[in-house]
């Protein structure tokens, strides 16, 4: 057996791929030993029956579709215009739920006594300090029975002299027919309280509702025609 | 067919001008994956795997032979083919009588197009050298049937596998020695055209 460079340099001869001077110098070897001449003959069988193997067709076509490759359909520019408009109301929409939701605790935080005092009509701490929202509410509900039991409330909050009204012990005794008590400080409790339910006015949503919808209905009308343009062009792209 | 052109057309994301490209080189790539793989439904599944992969990477040819850049990406989905298999080797079905034992000689894997009688040569041919191929290292595999087979020079064959020159040298010599060896247990098996020839070399 030959070392292996001879092997080497026969199966390079066999291919053409020796220099003129190295192919001169290996056929006077060759010529001269037949061992070497027997390795040539072996390595030219072996690469003449590989050439002989008969090239096997592809049995089906390799051709590739654009589904394959994940190739994307072009989109007309309108299609990014749409698509960046559904985006863009999207993020407003959830910015106006965001500031709706968030700015008036903050806001209505910090001054809600002085916006109640402000919708009660009532001055700092000289009003008989107590007198709250149960009382206010038994002044504004008039006809109800159990006012009379809060008649006297009424009448401490108008303890003022009152010349040509009956005392309290009369008062009492008439609670059958009347449970206001008429007195000038009532009747301005009264009308403080007319404006009802302060709190929920200064509630009000900052962004209008209708500011929402019109976001909304642009966020929805942009992704169905950027929907319609993307389907179009996959359909047209086949 | 202008190959540049399809090429740089392919290049700039012309899926029919690659197709052209598959439609020209498809039997040279299926093949070299048979001969690598040794199963047809393999070599199927590589053949387009390497078509798929090309098309993706063909920004990346940069010149140079066509065929040797295809036949890099063929032979390396073969690679991952072979790991894969490596990794999740497959039992073959026993084949069982109808009374549930194991046949002795399951016809079943011939093919059930050809009985050895009708066999030809050519086919016996193949089935001797796909076995003496199937023996060899992938690395001498994939060298002797690019050059051999697909009658690519060593230059080609050095580019399509990555390594130098004088290492394809090297592995053809082995590959052809290795399989000279080989076949020689199937002599008999050979077509007559190869005795003769190889009394006449002798």
């Amino acid at each position: 057996m030959k070392n292996f460079r001879d092997i080497e340099q026969l199966s390079a001869y066999l291919d053409v791929q020796l220099s003129p001077s190295d192919s001169a110098r290996l056929e006077s070897r060759i010529s001269a030993d037949p061992e070497l001449a027997s390795v040539l003959s072996d390595l030219r069988a072996a690469r003449s029956i590989l050439r002989k193997l008969p090239a096997r067709k592809a049995p089906r076509n390799f051709t590739l579709t654009r589904k394959m490759v994940g190739l994307k359909p072009p989109l007309p520019r309108t299609f990014s215009f749409f698509r960046l408009s559904t985006a863009f109301a999207t993020f407003l929409l959830m910015l106006t739920f965001a500031a709706n939701s968030v700015i008036p605790r903050i806001g209505f935080g910090a001054a809600a006594p002085m916006a109640a005092q402000e919708a009660y009509g009532i001055g700092g701490g000289g009003s008989g300090g107590g007198c709250e929202e149960p009382c206010i509410q038994s002044l504004a509900v008039p006809t109800e029975a159990p006012v009379a039991t809060e008649a006297p409330a009424a009448a401490e909050l108008a303890p003022l002299p009152t010349e040509g009204l009956p005392s309290a012990s009369e008062d009492t005794a008439r609670v059958g027919e009347t449970a206001i008590v008429e007195t000038p400080m009532a009747k301005e409790l009264e009308n403080a309280s007319v404006p009802q339910d302060p709190p929920t006015v200064k509630n009000e949503a900052i962004i209008p509702i209708a500011w929402q919808v019109g976001l909304l209905v642009i966020g929805l009308i942009s992704a169905g025609i950027a929907f319609a343009i993307n389907q179009n062009a996959k359909r047209k792209w086949g | 067919m202008d190959e540049t052109a399809l090429i740089h057309s392919a290049q700039n994301g012309d899926l029919d001008s690659f197709n052209t490209l598959i439609l020209h080189y498809q039997d040279s790539v299926f093949h070299t994956a048979l001969r690598i793989l040794g199963d047809e439904d393999l070599a199927q599944d590589a053949a387009q795997e390497a078509f798929i992969s090309a098309f993706r990477s063909i920004s990346t040819f940069r010149g140079g032979s066509f065929k040797a850049w295809l036949m890099r990406t063929v032979t390396n989905a073969c690679y991952d083919e072979l790991r894969r298999q490596k990794r999740r080797p497959t039992t073959p079905l026993e084949p069982e009588t109808s009374d549930g034992e194991e046949m002795d000689s399951p016809k079943w894997l011939a093919d059930p197009n050809m009985t050895p009688a009708e066999r030809s040569e050519a086919d016996e041919l193949e089935h001797a050298v796909q076995h003496c191929l199937d023996a060899l290292p992938v690395e001498f595999r994939t060298v002797v049937v690019m050059a051999d087979i697909q009658g690519m020079d060593y230059s080609e064959v050095a580019t399509a596998s990555k390594v130098p020159l004088g290492t394809i040298k090297s592995r053809l010599a082995r590959a052809r020695l290795r399989l000279r060896e080989c076949l020689r247990g199937f002599e008999e098996l050979l077509p007559s055209s190869y005795r003769l020839q190889e009394e006449g070399n002798r």
